[in-house]
């Protein structure tokens, strides 16, 4: 087992590697000037260029590269131009928020997909497995950002029952934290149980016409006790699937819907950092966010061990 | 200096998208028998004057105590105003720091910190008595010390103190009393000192003596608030300074009686600005900033709060002198021949509550320097002698190019409209779309552009405006040597009445050379819970003397 995460933990390097030059080139060959952006648009020419010597903007780019990855190697991401803290201080004060809207909204996909998957499965080609897909399509094709203004009107502009937007952190009670995550996480999760509950319907509708369900059905055990031990344990690997790719999309990529909530998580950190041109915040919060992409894509995989036996001994024949 | 929301950091996307979305969305709920309040907030758009309307005016006796929570659009990389004109530094370090002169709402120049103050005969030093018994946050009283170690740090890293003031320095006469000396007089060094960006604020000598040359990291000042908590891209905190010594003259503008009537004041960085008007409509937040103007109806038919509008300066179109068919007056005077003003201005700002038809540089209420010379020449909309023009500048056809950015809609309008115009006149005008950062890299090269479109906000001189000195390198690289000349006149002017012939001759020959073409003013829209009170704005919010009833 430590010999695969190992492996798994080494192959991460070349992906990192590859990642940071790409973010490197992307950020310093698109147009625009940390140091104008600071200074303010009255700044002359003089005042920006000793500003960007100051921060060894003048140096030839390949320079510039060695510069950061000899401190990447070192452990070190670097300042924020902009604010002047560390980008791994800057990475994890903003990563709480995201991960407390992630979870949440991965709760609430989880709790909605899974029923109403089994539900359309077992009911195949009726009435409401036509309308659980036809949802489930609508939740995949609407927009999170527009899902999120609806649930904003809605909820706090007509019925008041929950703020716009903002965040609290768990400090401030954790009612006072989850009323702020709810609309959010609503937003995000709808989408995301749109995708498991297809997952979960296609993946049941595998097991169920398998020998062993009709075996347990044979044998007169309870339907749901059919259901939800013998065949959704069975089909839960592609659903785990979903769910490990789903939530990596969460941490990572929630920007818009952390703009239109105004939750202070990493895709607020990242939009704000490509408008300013703080380079160093997006070079150094990209590599974090990949390590924390494959991470939870190597949990995922350790997960399914436990989910399915089967898995872990075919790694022991091995 | 150019209109500062330029890092007002909604992303381009989210411009477009999202206010007409959300928009809509509104206006079909309001069809579901929303009631509305049905009053409408006058906007001061016509008067030019700085205060507002609506709801905000001051109470007799106003409330006190209570919490305001803001919506802010941008957020501040630095509370320290010395080292950035970034609007996001300047509105909230305004309500922590004093200068020793500021502006009144006519912009002219009055006391703060300073007692008084007195030019010398030669217009070579000016001394400040300073104010008695005024305390520092920390519970120092203000001395000579303080405001010459802020002073000349202000002088040495400011872009203001480095452009005007060179060779400049501050000392201290007397515990109580300051000196300025000069290297040169001239008619602009108290306006430039009461400057609000980047703005000369009092700090203690020990805060600003750590700092070296860069940002102080402490926020240590004398004005009606004090910092409390400042959440990095989240939030600003500031308290009520209980010990504030204020001036004892009628509040005016910046100037005058100052007293924080609020417990709190919350600063919340919302860069959304779809999520700004629906906190606000909910009473999530007190007051917005930065309404688009999408939303001015759904503000104002909202029964709990009114919009507020305050100056926001000029929008213009910037011709590039060094390179391409503007480098030639009759090719500008061309376009400025074809422009119908009124109606770009209504395609970008939809209403004519929120912009001014007006020629001058200056406001019409900045006194000082306001002027209508040259005003003939303003949104002629005449296309014969514009095609007339346009020949006898050689034009041959080449295409014309308009940078502008999507950022700012009502720049992207403007453009829009102007290209149709100006196609009408047979110029081949194309526009070239990016977003804010990337226009500004662009428009330093000469090549690649003809005219772009952009904001600048109200300033106390006209010397301010980047783009009148040749000396300056201001992108669009104007080269006039009288108007270089002209500027130098004003400025060694013995006084402001004495230099008003030569801002009558400036005013007349900017419209002559056309370095750039002034469209009009426009105004900058704010949302206000109408439990507020006593709102106002002079070149950005003033939260002093601004109540609650809302406990």
């Amino acid at each position: 087992m430590s010999g695969y995460i190992l492996k798994r933990l080494l192959s991460m390097l070349p992906i990192l590697a590859v990642v940071a030059v790409v973010v490197f080139m992307i950020v310093h060959l698109t147009p625009g000037d940390p140091a104008a952006v600071m200074l303010g648009d009255e700044a002359g020419e003089k005042e920006i260029a000793e500003l960007r010597s100051q921060l060894g903007l003048d140096l030839p780019l390949a320079v510039q590269f060695f510069h950061w990855l000899a401190n990447v190697l070192q452990g070190d991401l670097g300042r924020s131009y902009f604010s002047d803290v560390p980008v791994t201080q800057a990475f994890w004060e903003h990563l709480g928020p995201t991960v407390s809207v992630a979870i949440l909204a991965q709760i609430i996909a989880i709790l909605i997909a899974i029923p109403i998957g089994i539900m359309a499965a077992r009911r195949r080609g009726t009435m409401i497995d036509q309308a659980v897909m036809g949802v489930s399509l609508f939740g995949i094709s609407v927009p999170s950002f527009l899902l999120g203004l609806f649930l904003i009107l809605l909820f706090a502009v007509q019925l008041k029952w929950l703020p716009v937007a903002g965040y609290k952190p768990l400090s401030s009670g954790l009612w006072n934290h989850l009323r702020y995550l709810i609309l959010p996480a609503l937003a995000l999760g709808f989408m995301q149980a749109a995708l498991i509950a297809r997952m979960t319907r296609s993946s049941m509708l595998d097991i169920i016409a398998d020998n062993y369900i009709k075996t347990a059905r044979a044998k007169g055990l309870k339907e749901t006790m059919v259901i939800y031990k013998h065949a959704l344990r069975n089909a839960c690997i592609p659903i785990l699937t979903v769910i490990g790719e789903t939530f990596g999309g969460l941490v990572t990529g929630a920007a818009v819907v952390e703009t239109v909530f105004n939750i202070p998580g990493i895709g607020q950190l990242i939009i704000s950092s490509v408008e300013r041109r703080d380079y160093a915040v997006i070079q150094g919060t990209v590599l974090l966010i990949t390590v924390t992409y494959v991470l939870l894509n190597l949990i995922v995989d350790l997960l399914y061990g436990i989910v399915d036996p089967r898995v872990r001994l075919n790694r022991k024949e091995r | 200096m150019e209109k500062r929301r330029s890092l007002f950091t909604d992303s381009p996307l989210k411009k477009k998208l999202l206010p007409i979305l959300l928009a809509s969305v509104f206006a079909l709920t309001a069809c579901g028998g929303q009631t509305t309040g049905g009053h409408t907030s006058e906007g001061n758009a016509g008067s030019g004057s700085t205060s507002a309307q609506g709801n905000s005016t001051q109470a007799e006796s106003p409330a006190t105590g209570g919490v305001i929570n803001i919506a802010y659009p941008a957020k501040a990389a630095t509370l320290d105003p010395h080292t950035t004109t970034n609007a996001s530094t300047k509105d909230i370090a305004r309500q922590i720091f004093e200068p020793l002169v500021t502006l009144n709402s006519k912009y002219e120049v009055v006391p703060m910190l300073a007692e008084s103050y007195e030019v010398s005969q030669d217009g070579l030093s000016i001394t400040f008595p300073l104010r008695k018994g005024v305390k520092f946050h920390n519970g120092k009283e203000m001395t000579a010390d303080d405001v010459v170690a802020s002073m000349n740090k202000w002088l040495k890293v400011s872009t203001q103190g480095k452009a005007n003031l060179s060779g400049a320095a501050f000392t201290a006469k007397d515990p109580g009393t300051v000196v300025l000396t000069l290297q040169k007089p001239s008619l602009l060094t108290l306006h430039i000192l009461a400057d609000t960006a980047p703005f000369p604020a009092i700090m203690p000598k020990e805060i600003i003596e750590e700092s070296g040359v860069e940002a102080v990291k402490t926020f240590i000042g004398t004005g009606p608030f004090q910092l409390e908590e400042w959440k990095q891209d989240q939030y600003v905190h500031l308290k009520k300074y209980p010990d504030y010594a204020s001036r004892t003259e009628a509040s005016d503008g910046l100037g005058g009686k100052k007293e924080a009537l609020v417990d709190d004041l919350y600063f919340h960085y919302v860069t959304d600005e779809s999520t700004r008007v629906a906190g606000i409509t909910t009473g999530e937040y007190d007051i917005a900033f930065s309404i688009p103007f999408d939303n001015a109806e759904q503000i104002e038919n909202s029964p709990d709060v009114s919009s507020f509008v305050s100056e926001g300066g000029m929008t213009t179109f910037v011709f590039n002198k060094k390179s391409g068919l503007f480098s030639n007056v009759k090719a500008r005077q061309a376009v400025n021949a074809a422009l119908d003003i009124e109606e770009i201005l209504i395609s970008a700002y939809r209403d004519s509550r929120y912009y001014t038809l007006d020629s001058g540089l200056a406001l019409p209420n900045q006194s000082d320097w306001h002027s209508q010379a040259g005003k003939e020449e303003y949104n002629q909309h005449n296309l014969d002698k514009a095609k007339q023009l346009l020949a006898e500048s050689g034009y041959k056809g080449e295409e014309v190019t308009i940078l502008v950015t999507r950022d700012y809609p009502d720049y992207y309008n403007a453009a829009v409209v102007a290209q149709q115009q100006l196609q009408a006149i047979g110029l081949n005008a194309k526009l070239d779309v990016y977003d804010w950062p990337t226009m500004q890299e662009r428009r330093k090269d000469e090549k690649v552009w003809d005219f772009f479109v952009v904001g600048f906000a109200v300033r106390p001189t006209l010397h301010q405006l980047p783009f009148l000195d040749s000396r300056g390198g201001y992108p669009g690289w104007t080269n006039s040597p009288e108007i270089d000349k002209l500027l130098d006149e004003i400025q060694s002017a013995p006084s402001i009445a004495e230099a008003k012939p030569l801002v009558d001759q400036l005013q007349a020959l900017v419209w002559q050379e056309l370095p750039i073409i002034k469209l009009g003013n426009r105004v900058n829209m704010a949302a206000v819970a109408n439990h507020v009170q006593g709102l106002q704005d002079v070149i950005g919010p003033i939260l002093w003397n601004v109540s609650t009833t809302k406990k």
